[in-house]
């Protein structure tokens, strides 16, 4: 029962729901970095919302199913292909016995889910299964996927058979310019007023150094009035710091626990699922917005989803 | 109400579900459970003793610590295993622990280029603080020793050996006597 690595990709895991409630001791979130393409992923095979699934970087991957399953993708892939020929995105598709299962390569955005019908098998910790790379922990065996693994599910678990679409009016448009709001930051005063002006005024640009723990943030320097000698504090996930050499940085879903250089900013949790959208290149406005305004953003958000999705939280 | 509670050094924070609750409730909430006596009461783990090998094969930066601190390495082992620690935090890694001593000393700092890989159960020191690493990972703390205990095991509860305001001794212990304990640890 199992969905067999041909072709791994750059860093493909097993992602799901993130783990919660042991940050004070050092646990970090972990989960798909795009919770709303997971959603829309799991709820096409008739799964929950933070079932795990298989989450896709940048390049394109091929599995061989070795028993009948249904799958779905969404998220940044260019296409999907089974056998060579173009299946659609966003649809429940069917993969007989001996199928090979291609997921193009992002053109723009970075990460996709391949959802899959059956009951995929994690490794579980701490009431969930998602992979935490930064300690080898959970999913399968706590690692990224390699050519020859066999991602299994469990005997019997089966899988839907009609088919659904994601509405087009739900499907993220993929872009590699975002605006994504913001509220200050507990830290923000400790930036000079020129620097708090550009952050927010300014676009920047996401570098080189980019994975599932953090993103560095280029553009003109943030600079801080006097280099604010910080004791570590708490750093979630949409966390940005700003280090004394003026370039920050935004906390992914595998963000450390604390941190000890000032919080400027935080994602607001309406556009929090875009950061695991943002590839090396992607351009960025931040826009910063009011707490009272991003709880407002965020309920909107889901009273849209909900119709589609049921309840669901995002992350 | 609340989905993490995480403290800093000086500092904490919580995370909520804006859905369920506004900022402003959640303040407000936050705010009179400060009040509350029973809130402040920090539950205090019984003191450990944690058994760490200090030969030179765990230890790469031993003896130029023990330079710079003006000590010889047997009197800086003493030293170390002599103190008391508080687990200030965990942070940084699951399970990886942040001490603090009460003696003033020499400030070691950080190395002035991260290790790749520091080993899981390597203990660092910068000065008065040390710091256990609970996974094998980058790191930039100098390097005095290697604990065989298991910082971090998700199928215990807690799954961290060690948690805030913690009292912490080292035991030394031999090579052999580490091998032993490590055999006994579960994978």
């Amino acid at each position: 029962m199992t969905l067999k690595v041909i072709k791994p990709g750059l860093q493909t895991t097993l992602q799901g729901a993130p783990f919660s409630g042991h940050r004070h001791l050092g646990m970090p979130a972990a989960g798909a970095a795009d919770c709303l393409s997971l959603a829309l992923a799991n709820h096409l095979v008739g799964k929950l919302a933070g079932a795990i699934a298989i989450e896709i970087t940048l390049d394109d991957v091929k599995f061989a199913a070795e028993h009948p399953t249904g799958i779905a993708v969404t998220g940044a892939a260019a296409f999907v292909r089974i056998n060579g020929k173009d299946r659609p995105l966003h649809q429940l598709i069917h993969a007989k016995s001996g199928d090979e299962i291609h997921v193009g390569p992002a053109d723009k955005g970075c990460r996709s889910y391949l959802a899959v019908a059956r009951e995929i098998v994690g490794r579980s910790l701490l009431g969930g299964q998602s992979t935490y790379l930064g300690a080898g922990l959970g999913g399968f065996q706590g690692r990224a996927l390699q050519a020859g693994d066999s991602v299994q599910w469990i005997e019997g678990s089966t899988s839907p058979t009609t088919s659904k679409q994601t509405p087009d009016g739900l499907r993220p448009v993929l872009s590699d310019k975002h605006i994504i709001r913001v509220t200050a930051g507990p830290e923000i005063s400790a930036l000079t007023s020129y620097s708090q002006e550009i952050l927010f005024g300014q676009k920047r640009k996401i570098g080189l150094r980019a994975n599932r723990m953090g993103l560095s943030l280029q553009g003109s320097p943030i600079e801080q009035e006097n280099a604010l000698q910080m004791k570590s504090a708490p750093v979630f996930p949409g966390t940005m710091q700003c280090p004394p050499d003026g370039e920050p940085f935004l906390l992914g879903p595998d963000a450390q626990t604390t941190g000890g250089y000032p919080r400027i900013a935080q994602v607001v949790r309406a556009d929090r699922h875009l950061i695991g959208q943002l590839r090396p290149g992607s351009e960025i406005q931040f826009v910063k917005i009011g707490n009272g305004r991003a709880t407002e953003i965020y309920r909107q958000k889901l009273s849209l989803l909900t119709p589609w999705l049921g309840a669901i939280n995002l992350w | 109400m609340w989905q993490e509670v995480v403290s800093g050094l000086d500092s904490i924070a919580v995370q909520f579900d804006p859905a369920r609750i506004t900022p402003d409730e959640a303040i407000d909430l936050f705010r009179q459970q400060l009040q509350q006596p029973q809130a402040a009461t920090v539950t205090q783990a019984r003191p450990i003793t944690i058994p760490v090998c200090y030969d030179k094969a765990f230890a790469p930066d031993r003896d130029w610590i023990a330079q710079k601190m003006g000590l010889s390495v047997e009197a800086l082992l003493r030293w170390h295993s002599g103190q008391q620690f508080t687990v200030t935090m965990l942070g940084f890694m699951p399970g990886f622990a942040y001490l603090q001593c009460s003696e003033d000393v020499t400030e070691i700092g950080r190395l002035p280029k991260p290790r790749q890989k520091v080993v899981a159960g390597s203990i660092g020191i910068i000065g008065d603080q040390s710091c256990i690493y609970s996974f094998s990972s980058p790191g930039g703390w100098p390097i005095i020793g290697r604990t065989p205990d298991r910082l971090f095991d998700p199928d215990q509860d807690p799954p961290a050996l060690l948690s805030a305001n913690q009292l912490v001794s080292f035991q030394p212990i031999s090579r052999a006597e580490f091998d032993t304990i490590a055999k006994e640890q579960p994978e």
